[in-house]
């Protein structure tokens, strides 16, 4: 109860006219980005965070995560007209979301996506104020052991879940974010590694450009690369825009259900929106008596999809605020900016700045009422956009992707950073190498290495405590089991032995 | 079109396993710092050797794992990380002229000429050569596409680099 009375004065205080105005241009931005193919939230929040300097630190955050929250809700939208998900979050939204279109219900299935995206942010705020103090109470006692495997585990997880069918790949991409890191001067004695003779290296590879590359410039490729889409029909768009009740009642265990889903998924470090969204989709299927209906216009699966990916926002905070450690990229790109802003996300915010978590709880109430309102109002702006030739878009999209870097630092180096990864991104991503593992690579890389080598210093070179202290054993332990069983001949033999049993 | 195929999977394998052994060797031969007298175990170079075992090992197994696959089936395809239309065909004649517009604009023009100059005439020529309208549309419609775009690029390269320079405070390139 504490914690909401604590929700409810931080909302009280956002309640000025300047943060109602912060919030509705920046949800609506978000959720312009989003609904563009090509546009993901990461890169929303990415080059946003680059306009966000001159702001003081709580405006800065609330136009961040409003854009976050808008960009997450916006993606259905082209999942549901176009058939594209704006961004990859929206994809298993597509599923439904466009056979319903098809059979002129597309503003049934947007005003359901609208709900759900909605109550499915709720969940997870509520589960945000709930569990992120006591995590934060416990990670006071991590040490060096502790924040060595928690960065690893972060990794090897984030790489299993999102990549597919080959977890190698996901391996290779988390070592090589991790590589990069290794890049410029190391935290402990502050020796420069690798800079290759360029000493625009030696503070290392900024996230920002990094970010803004693998999915910006990564994006603008792909979509010019990839043909257009097909707009459905906009006349079926325009009509009822207000979920009905009797629906809502009906669909309230798979909105509670892919609440919790999603936000537990978003606490796992590195996994996201999409595994969000698949996982609370998977589980509705699982459990639907009307299971042949997923995929040809499901009301459920729509639904929860929509709330599943929405709750990871909420969820992939928690671990960013507490451990510092992303749930998702544009929580990666948020602890940037955090720190850009003067907050230090990690163990001690609760002792630094106790009200923080339940501000940046009450921004996400914002950020839901707002994408409420504009998915009631706005359905006729939403297919307006949609209408803007990719032609256009991109070129003013690539622009700001090389100014917004480059205002960070005013080094030209950002911008060829930018490029650079850019082009890695979109090669990678063509041969199903998964991003978030090289996105967390980079975040983690430091925190890696600094515990590490601190852990090592602390017990005199002896490996024994980063497996005698109960977390660190812990973490161990389930990081040992997750690089087994994605052994394929450990899962056969698994298999095998499962089968064998009477 | 997929490019996870094998052969581009056992290309890859061999430059990061390329990738992986550089890295151990740089890591192994990393200045240690003896002459700060640093702890043993903190020494800058141990946390590289390690990724780069881990690398030169993945890569390994990527490149062996490509030896039981046809050259032209995929690695690994999941659905559940791909989207709706990631195995539509592309254009890869899209791709180059976007590509090279963009690193032209941004490794060439872009600290060369003023920032809004080199924005526009990025903007311009993106926007006119994926609208133009063919040889055979009359010269009305092919004036019609140049003017929209100009002034499409003109009213973006002014508005960003006024909202930078003025709004920001940015020093433009």
């Amino acid at each position: 109860m504490q914690a909401f009375s604590a929700l409810a004065e931080a909302l009280a205080g956002l309640m000025t006219p300047m943060s109602l105005f912060h919030v509705a241009w920046a949800t609506l931005l978000g959720i312009f980005v989003g609904s563009l193919p090509g546009l993901t939230a990461t890169m929303g929040v990415a080059l946003l965070t680059t306009l966000t300097y001159t702001l003081e630190r709580d405006p800065a955050i609330l136009v961040l995560i409003c854009m976050y929250v808008g960009a997450i809700y916006g993606g259905s939208r082209s999942a549901i007209l176009l058939n594209i998900p704006g961004t990859p979050a929206s994809a298993a939204t597509a599923l439904d979301g466009y056979p319903l279109a098809q059979r002129g219900q597309a503003s049934y299935a947007m005003a359901l996506a609208t709900a759900g995206s909605a109550m499915g942010t709720l969940v997870g705020i509520a589960l945000l104020v709930l569990l992120a103090p006591p995590l934060a109470e416990i990670a006071l006692n991590f040490g060096s052991f502790e924040f060595f495997w928690l960065a690893l585990f972060g990794i090897i997880i984030s790489a299993q879940l999102t990549a597919g069918t080959s977890q190698l790949k996901g391996y290779i991409a988390g070592l090589l974010g991790l590589m990069v890191a290794m890049i410029g001067s190391e935290g402990i004695h502050a020796h420069v590694r690798f800079n290759m003779g360029i000493s625009d290296l030696n503070g290392g590879i900024a996230l920002i450009p990094a970010m803004v590359g693998a999915f910006g410039f990564a994006e603008v490729l792909t979509v010019m690369w990839r043909p257009p889409g097909k707009l459905i029909d906009p006349e079926s768009a325009y009509a009822r825009t207000l979920p009905r009740l009797a629906d809502l009642w009906r669909l309230k265990f798979t909105i509670g259900r892919s609440g919790i889903i999603g936000t537990l998924v978003g606490i796992i470090p590195g996994v996201g929106e999409d595994i969000g969204a698949w996982a609370s989709y998977a589980v509705a299927k699982k459990l639907s008596k009307s299971r042949d209906q997923f995929g040809h216009g499901s009301t459920e699966g729509l639904t929860a999809a929509e709330t599943g990916n929405s709750a990871v926002v909420p969820g992939a905070l928690i671990p960013a605020l507490t451990l510092a450690v992303p749930g998702s990229a544009p929580a990666a790109v948020l602890i940037a900016a955090l720190f850009i802003h003067g907050v230090r996300p990690g163990p001690m915010i609760m002792i630094e700045q106790p009200d923080f978590i339940y501000s940046v709880a009450a921004m996400l109430v914002l950020a839901t009422i707002a994408i409420a309102i504009y998915g009631v109002t706005l359905t006729r702006v939403f297919v307006l956009i949609l209408k803007v030739p990719r032609e256009l878009l991109m070129p003013v999209v690539f622009t700001l992707c090389v100014i917004g870097p480059y205002a960070l630092t005013q080094r030209v180096f950002d911008i060829w950073v930018m490029l650079i990864f850019g082009v890695l991104g979109f090669v990678l991503r063509r041969m199903n190498y998964p991003m978030a593992p090289l996105v967390l690579g980079i975040i983690l890389g430091s925190l890696l290495d600094k515990s590490l080598r601190r852990g090592l210093t602390l017990s005199n070179g002896e490996l024994t405590p980063f497996f005698a202290r109960p977390i660190s054993l812990g973490f161990a332990l389930v990081i040992g089991m997750t690089i087994l069983l994605s052994i394929p001949l450990v899962r056969r033999q698994l298999a095998r032995l499962i089968q064998a049993k009477p | 079109m997929r490019h996870d195929n094998t052969i581009a999977d056992r290309i890859t394998g061999l430059v990061f396993l390329a990738l992986g052994i550089s890295m151990l060797v740089g890591g192994f031969f990393m200045d240690r710092l003896e002459f700060r007298q640093i702890h043993p175990a903190s020494i800058p170079g141990l946390l590289p050797m390690g990724l780069g075992a881990a690398m030169a090992f993945c890569a390994l197994l990527l490149v062996l794992s490509t030896g039981r696959q046809s050259p032209l089936t995929g690695g690994d395809n999941d659905a559940s990380v791909q989207n709706a239309t990631s195995d539509d065909p592309g254009s890869y004649k899209n791709l180059l002229v976007t590509a090279f517009l963009s690193i032209a604009y941004a490794a060439g023009l872009v600290g060369q000429i003023p920032f809004y100059a080199a924005t526009a005439i990025f903007i311009f020529l993106f926007s006119v050569y994926f609208l133009w309208p063919g040889n055979d549309a009359d010269s009305k419609a092919k004036f019609r596409i140049s003017l929209l775009c100009a002034v499409y690029a003109m009213v973006f390269a002014v508005g960003i680099s006024v909202l930078f320079r003025y709004g920001f405070l940015v020093r433009l390139p």
